[in-house]
């Protein structure tokens, strides 16, 4: 009997992966648990196994990008007709083929939707469309426009005009205080039932205007290079202009170094042969966590209804991978020691360059700290990492004249700026954090 | 902070009570010279004497029924079944007496009756030696019900119950009795009727109680692996039911699993699932997933009995539905 391999939803918030490459050609036989074909996600790139035993008797998107749920492969026993499962497949808007999805002008929203399903049901061929279980398949065009993407397959999916809607009583209540209809949204849970994420998914589209496709470029090649959109880019460029939407505010304060260069100097001095070597970074991300804890109104998350403060600081590193940013996480981070904190961002840091971070590495920070020390950034501004209320932007240590005790000295400092959620955040709740985080930078044995 | 075993938490809360409180008594089949037939009482006869380390004859109506009495009478018994099963013999004392007094004497009548008793599968006991049996009892206006997970849970609760003015059903895992865990020093009651959130999680809540809120910490790592978030809260005390606590959680999450060793149909997990419905209906994001052991009298044969009774795999693939997409 032969079954459908369709895109699987990796995490929480995963809509659609591009499948970079298959592991298998067709007509190999695969066992199940075998690497199937490799998945880049907007987080991550990873391989994905086999459910089934059988022989590849299809590759239905060779590679590219599909929406999860959608049939990329049939896998069967040798020989077996697949023939009704491919026509089902290649009925939906001619199935993967490129071309499938040439409209430029259609009218959105839930009215024109439901028009348009109406009126594609009395076309001739409809019956073929293979019922309710049938999933969208996403041709690589179709995703420069997000909203047809996900309303298409809604008129597609063979919910009449009136039929009634399977949703999980929490899609309702969402889609009631927002004011979205709940019938121009396909479900994405068992059975075609639209969960919370489907509606928040809609809303979240409804108000993102989508990224103009590339352009033709009149002067050829040569002159401009046009870099098409990763899915990690895809998803920098949304979260960050979603961020950029809330009201934020910035405190910045500076720090004399001494005592926090010289700790982990010491922290070197006493290492191993072969042990990892803390960096400053090391030490600010532990000095940061047990700040955190102690203002735990920054260490939180800012959700519709609600604001969430954590007990436990999992502190997020911005990394520059070679794909874009991303920002693994450290839990726990106030309870570890600065050299476990170290044998996990070099860890992370290393998995992040090789593309090798798993989804659970990127989930959970409550806090992040962006450090661009390294390149000699005196200070600068971060932008904020939603759902997360506030992000430390740290500059480099460096000689400074600083006055101690009525002498002018000459001494390490750095600088830290923190962008706070105003919605979230007053500026004395920064203040009293960014205290916090001073005196343990000029003193760090009392974080330790 | 000490370790204790299970087993010796119970012990440990008996200790304490009898040495501090002369009305503390215990009661039931072989606890004195034998200690118990799952050596919980050990120790106790040599140190406090027959008077209030008491054998019974077998009969489990006449250990609950003399307890009510002596409870009626200011002491403060608790008596011991020795297996759960064996509470069926006790319905009558149980259900239309112990449950009744207080309030059929308009509150001039006290029944403070611990029954201690334990069950569960995992031995290869049979059917009738080993069965989980709590779900009838909070049926039962006028009980309190308790079921305990952890050896700090153990000793704290079972103090609670003793000293608690109605008659209290105290539900102990035989498969528990040998796991360790910290205590604090001194012996801290558990009010009854607090839930315990054992690990904090977004995505999915799994509410489980006795065994299988082990089993539930165990799936919940194995779902953190997907990318999957669990809480565990673990009800601890059956009735009264900490209500607020379990939906908030649910709340939170938006989809909840329920989780024990008792058969799934009638269990408590129906219960718990009908409370959170009507608390968190307009929160849900998923239908309330039921793990349970399956409909069917428990078999002798380790491999049949495995195949029966719920595990960690059975929770963790109740989280991934609760998850799942398409």
């Amino acid at each position: 009997m032969a079954v459908e391999v369709r895109l699987p939803r990796l995490g929480q918030g995963m809509e659609a992966g591009t499948i970079v490459r298959w592991l298998k050609a067709k007509g190999d036989p695969v066992a199940k648990g075998e690497p199937l074909y490799e998945l880049d996600t907007d987080k991550v790139t990873q391989e994905v196994e086999a459910e089934a035993d059988g022989v590849l008797l299809e590759i239905l998107v060779p590679e590219g990008e599909a929406a999860v749920g959608t049939t990329v492969a049939i896998i069967g026993e040798a020989g077996e007709d697949v023939s009704a499962l491919l026509a089902a497949q290649t009925s939906v808007g001619d199935g993967a083929g490129p071309a499938s999805t040439p409209r430029t002008e259609e009218p959105h929203g839930a009215e024109a939707e439901r028009e348009r399903g109406a009126r594609v049901d009395e076309e001739p061929g409809a019956g073929a469309r293979g019922g309710p279980e049938l999933r969208p398949s996403v041709a690589p065009e179709a995703r420069g426009s997000e909203p047809q993407r996900r309303t298409e397959p809604a008129a597609a999916a063979a919910r009449r005009p009136g039929e009634r809607v399977k949703a999980s009583p929490l899609a309702r209540r969402i889609a009631r205080e927002r004011g979205i209809d709940l019938a121009a949204i396909v479900g994405t849970g068992p059975e075609g039932r639209v969960i919370a994420e489907d509606v928040e998914q809609a809303a979240a589209e409804s108000a993102w205007a989508p990224a103009t496709p590339a352009l033709a470029v009149p002067g050829g090649a040569t002159e401009v290079e046009v870099v098409p959109l990763s899915s990690v880019r895809r998803t920098i460029a949304r979260r960050l202009s979603e961020a950029w939407e809330a009201p934020v505010f910035q405190l910045t304060v500076s720090a004399n170094a001494s005592e926090l260069v010289a700790t982990r100097e010491r922290m070197v001095a006493l290492l191993r042969e072969g042990e990892v070597r803390p960096t400053v970074s090391d030490v600010l991300t532990k000095l940061v966590a047990v700040a955190l804890v102690r203002h735990p109104a920054v260490n939180a998350h800012f959700l519709d209804d609600a604001i969430h403060r954590y007990s436990t600081a999992r502190v997020g590193l911005a990394v520059a991978a070679p794909t874009g940013l991303v920002v693994p996480v450290i839990w726990s981070a106030e309870r570890r020691t600065v050299q476990e904190i170290a044998v996990a961002r070099a860890d992370l840091v290393e998995r992040a360059r090789e593309g090798k971070l798993q989804l659970v590495d990127l989930e959970g920070g409550t806090f992040t700290i962006s450090n661009l020390g390294m390149y000699g950034i005196e200070q600068f501004t971060a932008v904020l990492n939603p759902p997360q209320v506030a992000i430390l932007a740290v500059g480099a240590i460096e000689e400074r004249p600083q006055v101690v005790g009525g002498e002018l000295v000459v001494a390490p400092a750095l600088t830290m700026t923190l962008t706070c959620d105003h919605r979230a955040l007053d500026g004395s709740d920064g203040a009293d954090f960014l205290r916090t985080v001073k005196e343990y930078v000029e003193a760090p044995a009392l974080a330790l | 902070m000490p370790e204790l075993t299970y087993r010796e938490a119970v012990r440990d809360a008996l200790r304490k009570a009898l040495r501090e409180d002369e009305r503390v008594f215990l009661m039931g089949e072989d606890i004195a010279e034998m200690g118990g037939s799952m050596a919980v009482t050990q120790g106790l006869l040599e140190e406090f004497g027959p008077q209030r380390v008491r054998n019974t004859p077998i009969s489990e109506m006449a250990i609950v029924g003399s307890g009510i009495g002596a409870a009626i009478q200011g002491m403060r018994p608790v008596v011991e079944i020795m297996y759960e099963d064996f509470l069926t013999l006790s319905m009558e004392q149980l259900v239309n007496q112990a449950a009744k007094h207080r309030t059929m004497s308009g509150g001039q009548v006290r029944v403070p009756l611990t029954v201690r008793t334990q069950g569960g599968a995992g031995w290869s006991p049979g059917a009738q030696h080993a069965q989980q049996l709590e779900a009838w009892f909070v049926h039962v206006p006028g009980l309190k019900v308790v079921f305990a997970s952890t050896p700090e849970d153990v000793r704290g609760l079972l103090w609670s119950s003793i000293y608690d003015d109605n008659p209290v059903l105290f539900f102990e895992h035989r498969t528990l009795y040998p796991i360790k865990g910290e205590v604090p020093e001194e012996l801290e009651p558990i009010p009854l009727g607090k839930a315990r959130v054992h690990r904090e999680g977004e995505d999915v809540t799994v509410v489980a109680t006795g065994r299988l809120v082990h089993e539930a910490l165990r799936a919940a790592e194995e779902a953190e692996r997907d990318g999957v978030s669990v809480e565990v809260v673990d009800p601890r005390t059956l009735l009264p039911l900490d209500e607020e606590t379990i939906i908030a959680s649910v709340r939170k999450t938006t989809r909840c699993v329920t989780a024990h060793e008792a058969v799934t149909r009638g269990g408590f997990g129906a219960e718990l699932a009908a409370v959170i419905q009507h608390g968190a209906f307009d929160w849900l994001d998923a239908p309330i997933e039921r793990v349970g052991a399956k409909f069917a009298p428990l078999p002798f044969a380790p491999v049949m009995e495995q195949y029966v009774v719920p595990h960690a795999e059975d929770v963790y693939e109740a989280i991934r539905r609760t998850v799942a997409r398409g």
